[in-house]
């Protein structure tokens, strides 16, 4: 038992990194610097200037940690995705499928670096925040930030390992990417108060990722303590492992499904 | 004993036609075949594009389900017991896709030697001796897209010797490749042999099935339309002669003609830089070039070759024949 528990830990482990090398389209430096680190410093700019102009809010804070915490999505959802149909792209599905590795540690493991790369994106975003629109972190519970950022990276993860697995059966992932994304910019309460929404659009908001997390930085960072935002967390946490386990019973039966029609390289 | 036992083997594939008015159609892509394959035999699987040799192969290494009949290798169901098979087979697709070119011939290696459980002790040790096998030692560290398609090809058979698989499966290893690259390639190929493995080829080249292969099975259209020895099957054109013609411009009017005829057994064109070679199988050896060159009147003819019969002339005749 330890040593298939040892196995499935090296496949993940090793999966995580190399998989995150091998089929990150963003990993070059240019490509990085432009999307994960530029990016997200001008369409902060642009919400912020933009939200400010409309709502006549003289506090940027609210789209600054908006937006900075929607950079997780960046890592989250293009990131795990590419590194989820990457694969299919670069015909080495069909071997991966050819071994008798664990599906589990398998597909979790193509979203571990993204996890990471995703609380950077994270911090990168409220250091621009600091820097340009003066985000005042001084009343800030530090370790109850570093939670809410991992737990909010964690979930549109999931979300990503489930539109990753979308891109095994279409043809062009990015494009559902794009929408996901620019609806969470929406109905995630990052440059809209949720509860400013018609019900409708609340109901959205309650299922995808982000929304919790979003509230939960802002409470924090306004000096909130951990067990105010836990309910927060937990919704959002569990919004994560829906996705995932989502994207997890799509991946198997897309095996399944595609070694009974012939389907695996297809496209 | 037989480590590969195939059996009435069918697969179909659904195909739907048309956008708007979508009708559903059946393509037969493996009809019925059955064969065996020993411990420690290369067994050659020849057969024109589309014939069914790439989906024969994708059943025996449990990618694709059989419609119909069964696999079992090494006494295992290749649909029942995929998993455990998995650990105990070895393959490779044709073509330069199927490695991570971002990554090095070793971190390649590394991954798939943790996928295929191997422990990390095992896997160091082993990854140097198959890059020295595979003649890749000096480029192990390099990333695979500096790779040429040989080495990559190379890189491909050494990530499908990693778990040392009993049997391998290589479908079209050659293809694409310069001569040279097909001649390393195939020197692997004969010292794998040597090791006692159990391997299935598929090739279009028949100098290579010829040179390989202790058993040939010929595949058209899904069916086997031969299976023997190399010298079983040159013997069935061992009575014939080939008739080589150089002939420049198009030769397509005369093609029915030249069939008609009486010492007309079987007859392809081959396409050699500005010219064509018509490749005529008859019994009459070289008293059938007069009347064909008479027969070609009109066109412009080069050399004209009469020699004796090689494997590819079998193939040849095999596969016209079935048409």
């Amino acid at each position: 038992m330890f040593r298939t528990l040892n196995t499935n830990i090296r496949i993940f482990l090793q999966g995580a990194y190399l998989s995150y090398v091998a089929l990150f389209a963003w990993i070059q430096p240019a490509h990085y610097l432009a999307t994960k680190v530029m990016g997200p410093f001008f369409y902060m700019i642009f919400f912020v200037l933009m939200g400010a102009y409309i709502s006549g809010r003289n506090d940027a804070s609210f789209y600054v940690i908006g937006n900075a915490m929607q950079a997780a999505a960046l890592s989250g959802i293009y990131g795990v995705s590419m590194s989820i149909d990457g694969d299919r792209w670069g015909g080495t599905l069909i071997y991966l499928f050819g071994t008798p590795a664990n599906r589990l540690a398998l597909f979790l493991g193509r979203a571990f670096m993204h996890l990471l790369d995703g609380i950077l994106g994270v911090i990168i975003g409220l250091v621009w925040g600091v820097l340009i629109f003066k985000l005042d972190l001084s009343q800030t519970n530090f370790l109850a930030l570093a939670l809410v950022i991992t737990t909010t990276v964690f979930s549109t993860a999931g979300m990503g390992l489930m539109l990753g697995c979308l891109g095994l059966i279409t043809r062009n992932v990015m494009l559902v990417n794009n929408t996901i994304f620019f609806l969470l910019l929406v109905f995630s309460g990052a440059n809209v108060e949720v509860s400013s929404l018609p019900a409708w659009a609340q109901t959205i908001s309650s299922m995808v990722p982000l929304t919790r997390g979003i509230a939960a930085a802002r409470l924090v960072i306004d000096g909130q303590s951990l067990a105010m935002v836990w309910p927060l967390l937990q919704g959002e946490f569990l919004v994560g492992v829906i996705y995932a386990a989502i994207g997890f019973l799509m991946f198997r039966q897309f095996e399944i499904i595609a070694i009974r029609r012939g389907t695996l390289e297809a496209f | 004993m037989n480590v590969i036992e195939v059996s009435n083997l069918r697969r179909v594939y659904n195909a739907n036609v048309g956008a708007i008015r979508r009708s559903h159609k059946e393509i037969v892509a493996v009809d019925g075949i059955s064969f065996h394959i020993e411990g420690g035999e290369l067994f050659g699987l020849l057969g024109p594009n589309g014939a069914g040799k790439t989906t024969t192969v994708k059943m025996l290494t449990t990618m694709l389900i059989p419609t119909d009949g069964s696999i079992r290798i090494l006494g295992l169901d290749v649909v029942r017991d995929a998993k455990k098979l998995r650990s105990r087979i070895g393959f490779i697709y044709g073509g330069e896709r199927g490695l991570y070119w971002r990554l090095s011939g070793i971190d390649n290696l590394r991954y798939f030697g943790s996928l295929y459980h191997l422990d990390p002790q095992a896997t160091r040790k082993r990854i140097p001796e198959l890059l020295e096998m595979v003649g890749l030692s000096e480029r192990g560290e390099e990333k695979v897209e500096g790779y040429s398609r040989g080495m990559k090809q190379r890189l491909h058979v050494a990530r499908a010797l990693l778990h040392d698989p009993e049997v391998l499966f290589l479908d079209e290893p050659t293809l694409g490749l310069d001569p040279v690259g097909a001649r390393d390639l195939r020197t692997i190929i004969r010292n794998l042999q040597a090791e006692n493995k159990t391997i299935l080829l598929t090739t279009h080249y028949m100098l290579e099935a010829d040179a390989l292969c202790q058993r040939i099975a010929v595949i058209n259209k899904g069916k086997i339309v031969a299976e023997g020895s190399p010298a079983e099957l040159k013997s069935i054109v061992s009575d014939l002669s080939v008739i080589e013609v150089e002939v420049f411009g198009s030769v397509d009017d005369f093609l029915p003609t030249l069939r008609a005829q009486s010492f007309v057994d079987a007859l392809s064109i081959e396409n050699r830089e500005q010219k064509q070679v018509l490749l005529i199988q008859s019994p009459a050896g070289a008293e059938a070039v007069s009347p064909l060159l008479g027969l070609l009147a009109g066109v412009r003819v080069g050399k004209v070759i009469v020699r004796e019969p090689t494997l590819e002339d079998a193939y040849i005749r095999l596969v016209e024949e079935d048409v």
